[in-house]
């Protein structure tokens, strides 16, 4: 599904992936954890296709084509889906209008027919319930004045909705209350399936007491320094990265 | 009472006078700093220009109308022509050269729902007078349109007696061979209401000023507007709000969308008389370049001489935020789409200031009509 191979990427002129490899295989769950501005976001970002993130070196391939030549939103209508450590606010783009535009450009692309705006709202309502965002939240403008927790339960209803092929969450967990993550792990695992991946980045073990990984990665100085099972994630929160990390990156 | 007021011939005849000794504005003179009027027209072609022809989609029920090329003006007009907010040289030349125009007036209590359409669409000099009396409401549609070149110069005076209510939406169509001024001026009793959208899509030279005076207590003007320019067009908008008396209020919020190589121009004067305590103005100019061609001038300015005021005022020229941008193409919404979005988003809250449902959808039409020359050079 995903193959990165000794990846490099340089931000504003400094190298901040140094050589990163990592598979994903399909129905996996993967988790990255990692010391901050060790370069989780960037990763996230490179597959995501972000501007000013310059692969200087190495591969991306995603379900065998070459990702990083593709266009940011040909990625999101093949199936990419990044929701954000930080989501941002638009003002002056309503929710909901977002959401039935983002939803249609997808389908548009994939070659499937644009739902009109009842079953729009029908489909929001109905996975925006589980979520407990509220109709209020779908009036007001795309995330502004939302709560930290309101924004990243609107990122995983995106998820919800575009039911992409690689999800990579960006520590959704980070800025949820126990009940919001519960609601988000349930989520997320709602969308676990045989040709689904994803790629769960998190300083926490406790999200990955609901979403059981099952590869868990740890990034630091733009490289993976070291890899294991589930229980890698218990001894990292026991330990810290101190052990793993000899030198500072 | 009408024989001791001068005549109409006099009126002219003095501003006439007015506008010779004072000619053209230029870069120096009468605040004209981005919109050298001068350097493209000169007085012989403004006198020249003759009358305006202008057109007045049935005067709603209720409302009174005089046609200023008529003889034996009423009352009401002869109490008001000419006398209403500042005389800059070009509004002289507007009372001096116009042989016509049109005066509505809404007699004491009337709430006229349906608005007034006035059309103008063709070129020359043309006086417009509203009288509202105490009690009334009103929303006056102005219009230009056409492109024929040379100069439209519109001298327009409101006169809002107290609780008065005005709904002024101005729209300008993109005419880029022609030059268009405009001056507006308005006085407001006691709690007297002005709200005012300028939604213009450029000329090759297009001004609209407004002076307001807001003389009693409780008096409230609201102004707004948009531009979507591309091309070689230009829009200025330069405004004037002073708070005579205390507890009067103000707001502006102008939004500029600047592509091609055009020119979006806002300068905004609030003055504070004294002891016009408690009063409170907010203006906001904000401008998105699309392009690196295109050009913004955005001066705010406060004098304040009263205690106790409210002011707040803001601008800023930017270009569209990347990291909206990114946002939205990563949910799959195709970059140009995502840029037009985030266009229309910024305009929004200046568009949500017309009240008039009906207005507010004709006017983000004309916007997605112009958009896209606007963001023709957006990269
Ligand atoms: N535009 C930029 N120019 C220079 N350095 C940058 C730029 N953007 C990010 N960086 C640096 O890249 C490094 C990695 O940042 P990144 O956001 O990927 O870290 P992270 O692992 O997600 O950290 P956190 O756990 O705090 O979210 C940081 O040192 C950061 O300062
Ligand atoms: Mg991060």
């Amino acid at each position: 599904m995903l193959e990165i191979k000794n990846l490099h990427v340089a931000v504003g002129g400094k190298e901040i992936l140094k050589g990163l490899t990592l598979s994903i295989g399909e129905g996996e769950v993967h988790a990255i954890m990692g010391p901050n501005g060790s370069g989780k976001s960037t990763l996230s970002y490179v597959l995501a296709g972000r501007e000013g993130y310059e692969i200087t070196q190495g591969s991306i391939s995603y379900r065998g084509g070459d990702l990083a030549t593709m266009k940011t939103e040909d990625r999101a209508a093949k199936g990419v889906f990044l929701a954000m450590q930080y989501p941002v606010e638009i003002p002056g783009v309503t929710t909901l209008t977002f959401l039935k535009t983002a939803l249609n450009a997808q389908r548009r692309a994939r070659g499937d027919s644009e739902l009109d705006a009842m079953s729009v709202l029908k489909l929001v309502r109905q996975r925006a319930t589980a979520l407990q965002v509220t109709e209020e939240m779908l009036k007001r403008a795309l995330n502004v004045g939302f709560s930290g927790g309101e924004k990243k339960r609107l990122e995983i209803l995106q998820m919800s909705l575009f039911e992409p092929k690689l999800a990579i969450l960006d520590e959704t967990d980070s800025g949820l209350d126990i009940d919001a993550l519960k609601l988000v792990a349930e989520g997320v695992n709602a969308l676990r399936a045989p040709e689904r991946a994803m790629l769960v980045i998190t300083h926490y073990q406790r999200l990955l007491n609901y979403i059981v990984p099952d590869r868990v990665h740890v990034l630091a100085g733009g490289r993976i320094v070291a890899e294991g099972g589930k229980e890698l994630a218990h001894e990292l929160e026991a330990k810290g990265y101190a052990h793993i990390v000899k030198e500072p990156a | 009472m009408n024989a001791a007021l001068p005549s109409r011939d006099a009126r002219r005849a003095e501003a006439l006078e007015s506008f010779r000794e004072r000619g053209m504005p230029h870069r120096r003179f009468e605040h004209w700093r981005y919109s050298d009027l001068r350097a493209i027209l000169d007085a012989g072609q403004v006198a020249q220009s003759g009358t305006a022809a202008w057109h007045l989609e049935k005067a709603p029920e209720g409302v009174e109308t005089f046609d200023l090329g008529k003889p034996d003006a009423p009352d009401w007009v002869m109490r008001n022509l000419g006398t209403i907010g500042a005389r800059p040289t070009m509004k002289e030349a507007s009372l001096a050269f116009a042989d016509g125009g049109i005066a509505l007036r809404v007699p004491r209590g009337r709430k006229i729902a349906e608005p007034a359409r006035l059309q103008i669409s063709s070129t020359g000099n043309v006086r417009v007078l509203l009288v509202l009396e105490e009690e009334t409401s009103l929303t006056l549609l102005e219009t230009h349109t056409g492109d024929a070149g040379l100069l439209r110069n519109v001298g327009v005076e409101i006169a809002l007696a107290s609780q008065a209510k005005l709904s002024h939406v101005r729209f300008a169509a993109s005419a880029l061979k022609s030059i268009s001024v405009e001056h507006i001026g308005v006085t407001q009793a006691r709690g007297a209401q002005y709200r005012a959208h300028f939604a213009n899509f450029g000329s090759r030279l297009s001004r609209t000023e407004l002076h307001i005076l807001l003389q009693e207590e409780d008096a409230e003007a609201h102004l707004s507007g948009v531009n979507v320019l591309g091309d070689e067009g230009h829009a200025d908008l330069t405004s004037h709000i002073e708070h005579v008396a205390g507890n009067t209020r103000s707001t502006q919020l102008f939004k500029k969308v600047a592509g091609g190589h055009s020119r979006a121009v806002y300068q905004g004067k609030i003055t504070v008389r004294e002891g016009a305590n408690g009063s409170d103005s907010r203006q906001t100019a904000k401008a998105l370049l699309l392009g690196g061609r295109a050009e913004a001038d955005l001066k705010p300015e406060l004098i304040i001489f009263a205690d106790d005021v409210k002011c707040a005022h803001g601008a800023a020229v930017g270009d569209l935020d990347p990291e909206s941008l990114f946002y939205l193409r990563s949910r799959g919404v195709p970059e140009a789409e995502a840029r037009h979005m985030l266009v229309r988003a910024f305009l929004e809250d200046a568009v949500a200031e017309i009240e008039n449902e009906e207005l507010r959808a004709a006017i983000w039409q004309d916007v997605e009509h112009a958009l896209p020359h606007a963001m023709r050079a957006a990269r």
